[in-house]
């Protein structure tokens, strides 16, 4: 067995450790490279940028733990952006464990030790402010200022359940869900996940349907985002956004083509691009607001996910090397097992 | 009479439903909605259907103490362990479940402690290997034996440069190439496929509503 054969039966357990370092060494030792946010991901940012309190928004998290770590960096920087210019959102799930990384995604965006946070205002604590007939977000947050109520240094704003955020969760049958919807979000979810009734809550009252609602952001690994695009662009017109796994982001540049939805994050590195904008890129000339001074997840995952596609690359080259220099491509098979 | 029945059901629900999509009157949308409050109703059913056959199978492998019958129980005692502490047991004992975001308990249950710490790391786990499956398939498979392979084997090392920060550095026409790799030729090949794949669906939906196709039926009656 010559070098270049034993080279090409290279143990594969080598191949794991050197992809194992690959990615945990990048965590330790950050190359901080810079993000160049594309067409796809830009359009998705200043589509939600056009809007404000008086519009409203739904944000899938219809992916399972197993696509996570592309997805919930998305959903967490669509969710910042839509809270920080007081859109109203309404979260939903296609999959059982969405709704627990939905409710992880929320609790991670409300959650005082971390700088940039939002403060929650869970729905039954600002009940005395709905009982005085305030529906309006900047008199809901005035009142609840008068009240002695304040901001904490590192916040970035407020976010009063029912006039902001809705967590509905998962329904099975989603499509049907989606369907439904069209005609009534009450007819599908008359109450959120912690029972409050949705019926009552301001942002409802404001947009009773689909139809009412500027867009829908849907993240997942699988082709439930499609759902959206079938049951809610092609019946009404609801502008739909996509954010998918890497591995199946090229399913669906076609819907951009169409113009079916209006951008598409892509992999780690769309919600790294997302978060990029949120930071306020502007090297393209365009001056844009910072939502966030720190780098999300997915900002830091990229120089992970950096490193191992050059490891990749390397592994390849180094195949094609080793099986053209032993002349492995003239004979019919290796002598080695593996 | 076996047949007969599902296959006319099929077929006056296909036709009904295909003619309510594009009549937006009142009573078409009543129709509708009464259809999709029922079809999550009837599909509640067959989670009883699941869960019973589930068990049934289980129990018969370790009755039989079939080949790794052991990680039957692994199925069986989750499947009702886990909706019986979130479901049915009392907070006192580790029932319960944090249903919403900021949830004011200060001690996870049962169904939380197995949910963020069994089912999410071991999801996640599942997904991670595939990174390192496919370092050591591309080392061992992905080779420039044709011409169509080398064409296959650059456009994939310029998307994948494409797609990380480093590849901007190392060249900065790499995510522009790549892009342009996503934006066209990708795209006509998969509208080529998508439309093929929809084509066939609606040819075989059509037979499925007209009683055609047959194959959903299974062997009953026959």
């Amino acid at each position: 067995m010559n070098i270049w054969e034993k080279m090409l039966n290279l143990d594969r357990r080598w191949i794991f450790l050197l992809m194992g370092l690959a990615c945990i060494i990048p965590f330790f030792t950050p190359l901080g490279l810079p993000i160049l946010p594309s067409q796809e991901v830009i359009s998705i940012y200043d589509y939600i940028e056009e809007l404000d309190k008086d519009n409203a928004i739904f944000v899938g998290f219809d992916f399972d733990p197993g696509t996570a770590a592309e997805n919930q960096p998305m959903g967490e920087a669509v969710l910042r952006h839509a809270f920080s210019r007081g859109i109203p959102v309404f979260i939903t799930s296609v999959t059982p464990l969405g709704q627990g990384l939905a409710s992880m995604a929320v609790d991670r965006l409300t959650n005082p030790e971390n700088d940039n946070h939002f403060v929650l205002v869970r729905w039954e604590e600002w009940a005395s402010l709905r009982e005085q007939g305030l529906t309006d977000r900047d008199d809901i947050i005035a009142a609840w200022e008068a009240e002695g109520h304040s901001l904490n240094a590192n916040s970035r704003g407020w976010v009063f359940e029912g006039r902001d955020l809705a967590h509905l969760g998962y329904l099975p049958y989603f499509s049907l869900v989606i369907l439904g919807m069209t005609s009534s979000i009450t007819s599908q979810y008359p109450e959120d996940v912690s029972g409050n009734p949705v019926a009552e809550m301001p942002m409802y009252q404001e947009h009773k349907s689909l139809r009412d609602i500027d867009l829908a952001v849907t993240n997942s690994g699988t082709a439930a985002v499609t759902y959206w695009v079938i049951y809610g662009r092609e019946k009404i017109g609801l502008p739909v956004a996509f954010g998918v796994t890497a591995v199946s982001a090229t399913d669906y540049y076609i819907y951009i083509q169409s113009g079916q939805i209006i951008g598409q994050m892509g992999g780690l590195r769309g919600a790294a691009e997302y978060e990029t904008l949120l930071m306020g890129w502007s090297d393209d000339g365009t001056q844009r607001v910072v939502y966030s001074t720190e780098p999300g997840d997915a900002f830091i995952g990229m120089d992970v996910q950096s490193i191992a596609h050059l490891l990749i690359i390397f592994f390849v080259v180094l195949g094609n090397i080793a099986y053209f220099a032993g002349g492995f491509n003239k004979q019919s098979k290796l002598k080695g097992r593996r | 009479m076996k047949r007969a029945v599902p296959l006319a059901i099929v077929m006056v629900g296909g036709i009904l439903f295909i003619i309510q999509y594009f009549i937006p009157h009142q009573y078409s949308q009543t129709l509708f909605d009464y259809y999709t409050e029922w079809v999550p109703i009837v599909g509640a059913f067959t989670v009883i259907l699941g869960v019973g056959s589930l068990t049934r199978l289980h129990k018969h492998k370790i009755k039989r103490k079939a080949p790794n019958w052991p990680y039957s129980w692994a199925v069986l005692i989750p499947l009702y362990a886990v909706p019986l502490f979130a479901l049915i047991l009392p907070e006192a004992i580790g029932g319960g479940m944090l249903q919403s975001m900021g949830g004011e308990r200060t001690s996870p249950g049962v169904f939380d402690f197995a949910y963020l710490n069994i089912q999410v790391p071991i999801q996640s786990t599942m997904f991670s290997l595939l990174a390192f499956y496919i370092a050591s398939a591309a080392f061992r498979a992905f080779r420039a034996k044709s011409v169509l392979a080398t064409v296959l084997l650059f456009a994939a090392v310029i998307v994948m440069l494409g797609q990380v920060p480093i590849g901007e550095l190392i060249g900065k026409w790499f995510p522009k190439i790549g892009l342009w790799i996503l934006r066209y030729p990708n795209t006509a090949g998969k509208r080529a496929i998508a439309l093929g794949v929809g084509f066939g669906m609606l040819a075989t939906q059509l037979k499925i509503i007209f009683g055609v196709e047959r194959n959903w039926l299974g062997g009953a009656g026959s």
